[in-house]
C-alpha cells in the first residue's frame, strides 16, 4: 500500500450500511412483489402433451436396461416412427409453436412484468447512488488491481494518483448486486427472483421447447445401446445373500 | 465448525445397492445439490468476514477462500460418511461445484469487513 488512507467514520456509517441494508431491503420487496404479482395462466394443452411425451422418452432412454430387448425396441419404435412416432414432428409444424408464443398477449405480459420487475429497481437504484454517493472515495477493496481497472471503479474520484484499491461507491453498488446473490439464496428459500442470469435461460428456453427437444430426443433415444441387466441381477442376488447369511 | 453442521441438512441416500447399473433418484440428488450450495454460501460468507477481520490483503485472501472451500468439502464428505457415491453421482460434485459461486459473497463480506475494522 503506497500510502494508508485514514477515511471519515462517517463514510462508513452513511454510506456502505445504508447501501447494503437498502439493497438487501429491495431484493426481499421484489421478491414479494413478484410471488404477489404471479399470474396463473392456463397451459395450453398441446404444450403439455408435448412435454409429457418427452418425459415419457426420458424415462426409457434411462431405463432401458431393466426391460428386455424386444420390448424396447418395440417401444423404441413407437417413438420415433417415421409415420406416426410420437416424436416425429414435420419441419413445417416445428416454427409455429414459437411464434404463437410471443404473440399470445398473456405471455407476453407475464415476460415484460418479470423483466420489468428486474430491471426498474436496478436502474432507480444505480441512478440514487450516482446522485448521492459520488465524488468521494468509499472504500478499500483488500486486494490490488491493475491500472485498467482505474477508471471503472474510481469513476467519481478525479486523482489519479490514488491507489486502484481506493474505489468509489459505484463499485460498492455493484460488489453488492453479485455479492448478496449468495445471501439472498440463504434467507428467501430456493425460489428467488433475484438471480438475473438464470432469469435469461429460463426465458431463452421457453421458446424452443416443442420443436429442438423433441427432435433432440429422438436422436437421444437412437443412440441407446440396450443391455440387459436383468441376467446379472442373479449373481447380485447371491452375492448379497452370501454377506448376510456369512 | 458448529455453524456448517447447523445448516447442512440431512442428505438423503441417492443411489440403490446395485453397483453395475446405477439409478440415481433426482429428487435426491437436487436435494443433496441444494445441501452442498447452502453450505457453500453460508462457508464463504463466514470466511469473507473472518478473512476482512483478521485483515488478509491480496493474494492472502485468496488463499484463505480456497482453504474455507476445501474445510466445506471436508466437512461435506465426513458427513457423508465417506461413502461419496451413494450420495451424488460423481466425486467432481462435492468438491468443485459451487466453487465459484460463493466468491463474489466471499470478496463481499471479505471488503466490508476489512473496511470497517481497518480503515474506518
Amino acid at each position: 500500500m503506497a500510502e494508508d488512507l485514514v477515511l471519515d467514520t462517517a463514510i462508513r456509517d452513511w454510506v456502505l450500511i445504508p447501501l447494503s441494508v437498502v439493497m438487501v431491503l429491495i431484493g426481499i420487496l421484489r421478491y414479494f412483489v413478484s410471488k404477489l404479482m404471479r399470474s396463473f395462466q392456463v397451459p395450453d394443452h398441446k404444450i403439455v402433451k408435448e412435454g409429457q411425451v418427452i418425459v415419457r422418452a426420458r424415462n426409457l432412454r434411462a431405463a432401458a436396461n431393466f426391460i428386455p430387448p424386444k420390448s424396447f425396441r418395440s417401444r423404441r419404435v413407437y417413438f420415433s416412427n417415421e409415420e406416426n412416432g410420437l416424436l416425429f414432428v414435420p419441419k413445417g409444424q416445428a416454427q409455429n409453436a414459437q411464434a404463437q408464443m410471443f404473440s399470445d398477449p398473456n405471455m407476453a405480459m407475464d415476460m415484460m412484468k418479470k423483466n420489468l420487475s428486474m430491471i426498474i429497481p436496478q436502474t432507480l437504484t444505480f441512478a440514487w447512488v450516482n446522485f448521492f454517493f459520488s465524488g468521494f472515495v468509499a472504500a478499500k477493496i483488500p486486494f490490488p488491481l491493475t491500472q485498467r481497472f482505474r477508471s471503472m471503479l474510481q469513476n467519481g474520484i478525479d486523482l489519479s494518483t490514488v491507489d486502484v484499491s481506493y474505489v468509489s461507491s459505484r463499485s460498492w453498488y455493484f460488489l453488492n448486486l453479485f455479492g448478496l446473490r449468495g445471501l439472498f439464496s440463504l434467507i428467501l428459500g430456493e425460489e428467488n427472483a433475484t438471480d438475473d442470469t438464470q432469469r435469461m435461460m429460463q426465458m431463452s428456453g421457453f421458446g424452443f421447447d416443442p420443436s429442438k427437444s423433441l427432435s433432440a430426443e429422438k436422436d437421444g433415444l437412437d443412440i441407446v445401446q440396450h443391455e440387459w441387466a436383468l441376467p446379472k441381477f442373479e449373481h447380485r442376488a447371491e452375492a448379497v445373500l452370501k454377506k448376510l447369511v456369512s | 465448525m458448529a455453524g456448517h453442521s447447523d445448516s447442512s441438512s440431512s442428505e438423503k441416500k441417492s443411489t440403490e445397492a446395485m453397483n453395475d447399473v446405477p439409478i440415481f433418484s433426482a429428487e435426491n440428488m437436487q436435494n443433496n445439490m441444494k445441501v452442498i450450495y447452502y453450505s457453500r454460501t453460508f462457508m464463504s460468507i463466514i470466511g469473507g468476514v473472518i478473512a476482512g477481520i483478521l485483515g488478509f490483503t491480496g493474494f492472502m485472501g485468496f488463499v484463505f477462500y480456497f482453504l474455507v472451500m476445501a474445510i466445506t468439502s471436508i466437512g461435506l464428505i465426513a458427513k457423508a460418511k465417506f461413502l461419496v457415491h451413494s450420495y451424488f453421482d460423481s466425486w467432481n460434485r462435492i468438491i468443485l461445484d459451487g466453487f465459484m459461486g460463493g466468491l463474489m459473497s466471499f470478496v463481499l463480506f471479505w471488503t466490508f469487513a476489512y473496511d470497517i475494522v481497518h480503515i474506518f
